[in-house]
């Protein structure tokens, strides 16, 4: 596959060619300063900005929160039903990694048969376009998952940025034709490109801020050995928002509805759902299989990091980070993952004794004490010498804690 | 002329390609089978977008302005060329069918999900169990299985019902007994006056059969609780759990494996489903405990 | 709103929400908080996280209160009884703040009087919560730096509304837990504006910035820039306007944005009032009960189609911009009143809300530097901002109270003005779900949300249920003195016995017809929170 290199001046005129007969979706900077995915209506007034993780993924361009999938028509003869047609030749550039592999796994669920049309149709006509990431975002964990944060595959053209310029190289035969198809934009790789690029990706792949052990978590959960209490501190935790999957990339759940438009006529739709919601799983007469909440969290981190994992030997998740934050009760898959390790390592060592009378005592909190275990298996100390040494606790605490437990028992 | 033709033959190409088109059909015939129940016979506008199918198959039924719903095939594909569909009012949609008239339109697609296993079956003893609106999706079967009766062995039904007036399908209970092709044995939960049968859970019907353990599989489709109950009391007996054939139910949108709603334990129950051995469910739930 | 005005001189949240996160204890009582503010509940959970302690006091079993250390489930309307004993031990304990009371209060004495006078076993009684855990909870929040209390619409919406949230201002002044940041008494408003609403005199007697119509000087600022005579006298409020209409003369009506028909005590009074009227114009961006009521509607513009600010329960004014164009005929509500006026002979000509808000600055103290240039860059200002160089205001009552000193305002639990008897032997409390916002008109039009929760419910006690031979499921007719709806019920571990619970959002199942009009003699604001009922199946 082919390799070039595309100087950032000469971005803009490629584009603008790219744009000639498709619909270009890029990372944009919107006027209130928030980084979206979005359609190009202007190559000259849009404000395209590679440097930084889009708020949103692309999942939208392929699979629309909302789409219609047919309009129908009700007469004393019958029904006519108008299938929409809903592909257009599309261009998505600037694509993160995580996001490029999520439209793979998206391809996966709705490219499997019986194949799901209007996906198709979209899919069939998009050129993907991605960059790679020289700096991972704070609640990236991609290398986790191993969806990034450069790719093998996957793209039809990858960018590295080296500065002034961007290394391109083509992933699939699609790529070769627009390098092909405009060899004016495009100049040779020198060796330096070469090395500079290689240095880059090393940098990147160990710049990752968070430790997200996604495998640790499928294994644990195959051995069955998730203790119920994690289950419940997220349940507790949340109130069926759904915004979880709806920001999720590769959550990939809809629901249909029909939607009068008068008397006669009217639309099916489909809209994006989430097996947080109740009423997900909740049949005629109010009986819900999936219920409490407990079961829906369950089945949320279990189909991302369990099923999938068995089903396609890699997680359903593309440690895009995009859930860190968005939930009102604080769940998100790193911090479920980071949960089920924590427990891991405390039952290891069975020190977990005093890691949970101090977080029980309120004298520590779990992240302080996942924090704390990372760090003594890092050196090897005593936890409680850690907590001590990291200015949390006192030895007194520690003290009194355990003479606490000791009256109890 | 010409150019409605390639049309028509257009949209068919669209139709046949997209899993979320349904297709028209017309009411042919409404059976009240009681207060709740009524089976719907629906003929296919065009002919030759009539489709095969096996029992056990469902269709996603659409009345269209009030969605769709998954409903089981319950007349045999070895009947005609029309199927029918007998459905519980049960909520917004299948309230506007069940106040439809014969000659009105709904429109179907399908068939969907794993039929029982018809081959497997051959020559064996069928045990059904049903409890309800359970009967429909059996009712494919026994009527299946009636049509081929030199293929397979001795048919009984135990069917379970909240009160006499409760028990559906009649008709069809009326036509197996009067033919003797299926010993039909029914049981009520709370019995009205003139009431002689059986009163209890539908187990209790299990407890006055001789069942040949190693020719007999049985086959069950009713509420949750009924269908553990029965299982376990198969089990109990010593039937194998791979010849314990049943179905189960969850909310569905696209029948298709697409939405995800139907997801359990990693398995979709459209898709995979809704027909399963009681082997293979646990060996699904024990999976993850 | 009027109790804090009573006590601290302002009736606003004291902290920033963000400062939750950073308190030792926090104490919510009257408020569902992860169902009704999620953005709130979530700085809770996450001060629990970092090692806070959390004491929610709720007749119901609340998903919040799953996460409490302590829960104090308290009998309706009993909240009076509650805080004045655990204002009781923390004063026999000796664990009251005497610098903080010294310097910042007044009336103190009197408050000691009361406190002293009463029985803690017997508040315990009313309470319906053992006094040991009464004490547990005073000694929790009274030895914690920085405590912070959360009240919301359980706490306002009573016969003694504001007695509660005097009683509220006490125990945190009377542990000196008002004046910094992490620590304070924060009411949490319902929606996007409402703080906002107040703020700009849509409160019978004041003008924007609580400035009182009574006072001539004040009056005489705002006749001389809007060319106006104005009133002296409060106007009406909402129940004097929607319930005895006609009797206090009013032959039109002008509704916007309110759906009174769904969302006010005694609905079928109200249905009544607006029916009576010679001329009723409502604007609102749906079709609701009360617009299909009226003569005129004017179709407004959603908060996506319009720019202008809102301000939240921390005083944030923040500006919000124009997504899409205004969809159909539809127009803002600025717009709307403009227009109006004009045609009523009166011009209001303002080129954009940059203008109006421009105004607001000038006539408005606390708003004195709030400009929507400054808005643009910012997540907002906090008022008071009472110049352009001000930063605004975090917390409030630093220093010093908007009034001068706090003002202790000693309270005798007032019983519910309805309580069970033979006929009506349930205490109905009547709250929100978290997946529709009041009446519905806007949330029910949503798909995914309608799904989500399609109909009302009644919370019943599993064992009443199971006394009244109730299965989920079943259909019911609630009755009150008042009305009768039909509903829904649901058998749940999560209240007690005697208690039922259902949401408001319904129009099916319209619970104010049952509610009761009892008006706090303060605020004004009806006893929405409970009323005697009682129920068969339908
Ligand atoms: C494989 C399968 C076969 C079925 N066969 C029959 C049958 O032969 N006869 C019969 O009467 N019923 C059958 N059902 C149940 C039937 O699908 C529901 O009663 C029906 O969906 C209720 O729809 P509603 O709109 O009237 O109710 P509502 O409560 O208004 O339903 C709202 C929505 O939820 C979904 N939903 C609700 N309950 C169910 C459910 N139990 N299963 C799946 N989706 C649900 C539907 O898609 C519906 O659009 C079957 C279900 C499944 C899964
Ligand atoms: S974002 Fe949080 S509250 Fe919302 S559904 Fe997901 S886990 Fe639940
Ligand atoms: S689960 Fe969270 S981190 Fe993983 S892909 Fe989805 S949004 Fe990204
Ligand atoms: S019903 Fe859609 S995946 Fe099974």
């Amino acid at each position: 596959m082919k390799k070039n290199i595309l100087k950032k001046d000469h971005v803009r005129p490629f584009l603008r060619k790219l744009a000639r007969d498709s619909r270009l979706i890029a990372p944009v900077r919107t006027s209130h300063r928030d980084l979206l995915y979005q359609e190009i209506e202007s190559i000259d007034s849009a404000e395209i900005d590679l440097s930084e993780q889009p708020q949103e993924s692309a999942k939208q361009f392929l699979f629309p929160q909302q789409e219609q999938l047919f309009t129908y028509q009700n007469t004393s003869k019958g029904f006519t039903f108008s299938p929409r047609k809903s592909g257009m030749p599309t261009v998505l550039f600037g694509l993160r990694s995580c996001d490029i592999s999520a439209i793979l796994y998206m391809d996966v669920i709705f490219l499997r048969s019986p194949r799901d049309h209007y996906y198709l149709e979209k899919r069939r006509d998009t050129i993907i376009i991605g960059i790679g990431c020289n700096e991972p975002w704070d609640n990236c964990f991609c290398n986790a998952t191993r969806t990034g944060p450069f790719l093998e595959i996957g793209f039809d053209l990858q960018l590295t940025d080296l500065g002034d310029r961007f290394y391109v190289e083509s992933g699939r035969a699609v790529g070769d034709e627009i390098l092909e198809k405009w060899p004016q934009f495009f100049s040779p790789v020198t060796e330096e490109d070469e090395k500079l690029r290689y240095q880059l990706m090393l940098e990147a792949r160990s710049g990752f801020k968070r430790h997200v052990h996604v495998e640790t978590a499928f294994q644990k959960i195959a051995d069955n050995s998730v203790s119920p209490s994690v289950w419940e501190h997220i349940a507790k935790r949340c109130d069926g928002c759904g915004g979880c999957a709806y920001i999720c990339p590769t959550c990939t759940c809809f629901t249909i509805f029909d939607r009068p438009l008068s008397p006669h006529t009217g639309e099916r739709l489909r809209t994006w759902d989430a097996c947080t919601h109740d009423g997900f799983t909740r049949m005629a007469g109010g009986h819900n299989p999936v219920n409490p909440a407990t079961d829906r969290l369950k089945r949320r981190f279990m189909h991302k990091l369990y099923y999938d994992y068995k089903q396609f030997k890699r997680p359903g998740c593309v440690g895009c980070g995009r859930c860190v934050g968005i939930c009102f009760g604080g769940v998100d898959i790193a911090m479920f993952v980071d949960m089920v390790c924590a427990e891991k390592r405390d039952q290891r060592q069975s020190a977990a004794v005093i890691g949970d009378l101090l977080v029980e005592a309120g004298l520590i909190t779990r992240k302080q004490l996942s924090e704390a275990l990372e760090k003594r298996d890092r050196t090897g100390m005593p936890l409680g010498s850690v907590l001590m040494e990291m200015g949390i606790v006192t030895k007194e605490d520690i003290a009194n804690c355990l003479a606490d437990k000791v009256e109890r028992l | 002329m010409m150019e409605t033709g390639t049309m028509r033959e257009n949209m068919r190409n669209a139709v046949t390609d997209n899993v979320f088109m349904p297709i028209e059909t017309v009411i042919s015939e409404i059976i009240e089978e009681n207060s709740t129940i009524r089976t719907y016979t629906l003929r296919f506008t065009d002919r030759a977008a009539a489709f095969s199918f096996l029992p056990g198959q469902f269709v996603m039924l659409s009345v269209p302005g009030h969605g769709e719903a998954p409903i089981s095939i319950s007349s045999s594909p070895t009947d005609t060329d029309e199927i029918q569909l007998s459905v519980r009012r049960a909520g917004r949609l299948t309230s506007a069918l069940h106040s439809m008239k014969a000659g009105e339109f709904v429109a179907v697609r399908g068939p969907y999900g794993v039929p029982f296993p018809v081959d497997e079956l051959k020559g064996r003893d069928l045990l059904f169990v049903a409890g309800g609106i359970g009967l429909a999706p059996l009712r494919s079967l026994i009527n299946y299985c009636r049509a081929k009766n030199r293929e397979y062995g001795k048919i009984t039904l135990c069917y379970g019902s909240r009160s006499p007036s409760d028990i559906a399908f009649k008709n069809d209970l009326d036509a197996w007994k009067a033919d003797g092709s299926v010993d039909v044995r029914l049981t009520v939960d709370v019995p009205e006056d003139g009431w002689y049968g059986k009163t209890g859970l539908v187990t209790t019907l299990l407890d006055d059969l001789s069942i040949n353990n190693s020719n007999t599989s049985a086959l069950l489709c009713g509420p949750p609780v009924m269908i553990d109950a029965v299982i376990s009391k198969l089990k109990e007996s010593g039937m194998d759990t791979e010849k314990i054939i049943t179905t189960l139910e969850r909310n569905m949108k696209c029948g298709v494996g697409l939405c995800g709603h139907c997801h359990m334990e990693g398995v979709l129950i459209c898709k995979d489903g809704p027909v399963f051995n009681v082997k293979a469910l646990e060996n699904i739930m024990g999976a993850t405990g | 709103m009027a109790g804090l005005a009573t006590t601290f001189g302002s009736g606003a949240m004291t902290n920033s929400i963000n400062e939750i996160t950073g308190a030792e204890v926090i104490f919510v009582i009257g408020s569902n908080t992860t169902e009704a503010h999620p953005q709130i509940a979530r700085r809770i959970l996450e001060a629990v996280d970092n090692g806070a302690k959390l004491i929610v006091a709720d007749p119901r079993r609340t998903e919040l209160s799953r996460s409490a250390h302590i829960h104090l489930q308290l009998r309706p309307g009993s909240d009076i009884a509650l805080l004045n004993a655990m204002m009781r031990v923390i004063l026999s304990e000796g664990l009251i703040d005497d610098a903080f009371i010294e310097m910042r209060t007044e009336n103190f004495k009197e408050l000691r009087k009361h406190l002293l006078s009463q029985d803690i076993d017997k508040l315990a009684a009313v309470s319906g919560i053992p006094v040991s855990q009464i004490k547990k909870a005073a000694r929790l929040y009274a030895g914690a730096q920085k405590g912070v209390i959360c009240y919301c619409l359980g706490i306002t919406q009573h016969i003694c509304g504001t007695a509660n949230v005097e009683s509220i201002a006490n125990l945190a002044m009377l542990t000196g837990h008002v004046e910094q940041a992490y620590t304070g008494v924060n009411p949490l408003r319902g929606q996007n504006n409402v703080q906002g609403a107040c703020d700009m005199g849509a409160i019978p007697g004041v003008f924007p910035g609580y400035q009182p119509v009574s006072d001539p000087v004040i009056r005489e600022k705002f006749e001389r820039a809007w060319g106006q005579a104005l009133p002296s006298e409060p106007g009406l409020t909402i129940t004097d306007m929607t319930h005895r209409g006609r009797k206090n003369g009013i032959r039109a009506m002008f509704i916007m944005g309110e759906n009174p028909v769904m969302s006010d005590p005694d609905a079928s009074k109200v249905e009544e009032t607006l029916k009576g009227l010679e001329f009723l114009a409502v604007s609102d961006i749906f079709l609701t009960e009360t617009a299909s009521l009226a003569h005129v509607v004017f179709p407004a513009a959603s908060f996506a189609e319009k720019c202008g600010s809102v301000t939240n329960s921390e005083r944030r004014v923040q500006l919000m911009h124009q997504a899409i164009p205004p969809i159909g005929e539809c127009r803002s509500d600025s717009e709307i009143i403009t227009e109006l006026a004009g045609r009523l002979g009166y011009t209001m000509a303002y080129e954009n809300s940059a203008e109006i808000m421009e105004e607001i600055a000038l006539l408005t103290p606390i708003y004195g530097g709030i400009f929507h240039d400054r808005l643009e860059t910012s997540w907002g200002l906090q008022w008071p901002c009472p110049s352009r160089d001000h930063a605004g205001t975090p917390y409030l009552h630093k220093y010093s109270f908007a009034r001068g000193k706090g003002r202790f305002v000693p309270a005798e639990n007032i019983t519910p003005d309805e309580l069970p008897d033979d006929d009506y032997p349930f205490i109905l409390m009547t709250g929100r779900v978290y997946h529709h916002y009041h009446t519905g008109a806007m949330t029910r039009a949503s798909d995914i949300l309608s799904r989500e929760v399609p109909e009302a419910v009644l919370e019943i006690n599993s064992d009443d249920a199971r006394e009244k031979g109730l299965r989920h499921g079943d259909m019911v007719s609630l009755r009150s003195r008042r009305g009768e709806i039909e509903v829904r019920v649901k058998p749940v571990d999560t209240i007690s016995r005697g208690m039922l619970y259902v949401s408001f959002h319904f129009h099916e199942s319209p619970v104010n017809r049952l509610t009761n009009p009892a008006l706090d003699p303060v605020a004004k604001c009806p006893e929405y929170k409970v009323c005697a009922v009682n129920l068969e199946k339908a």
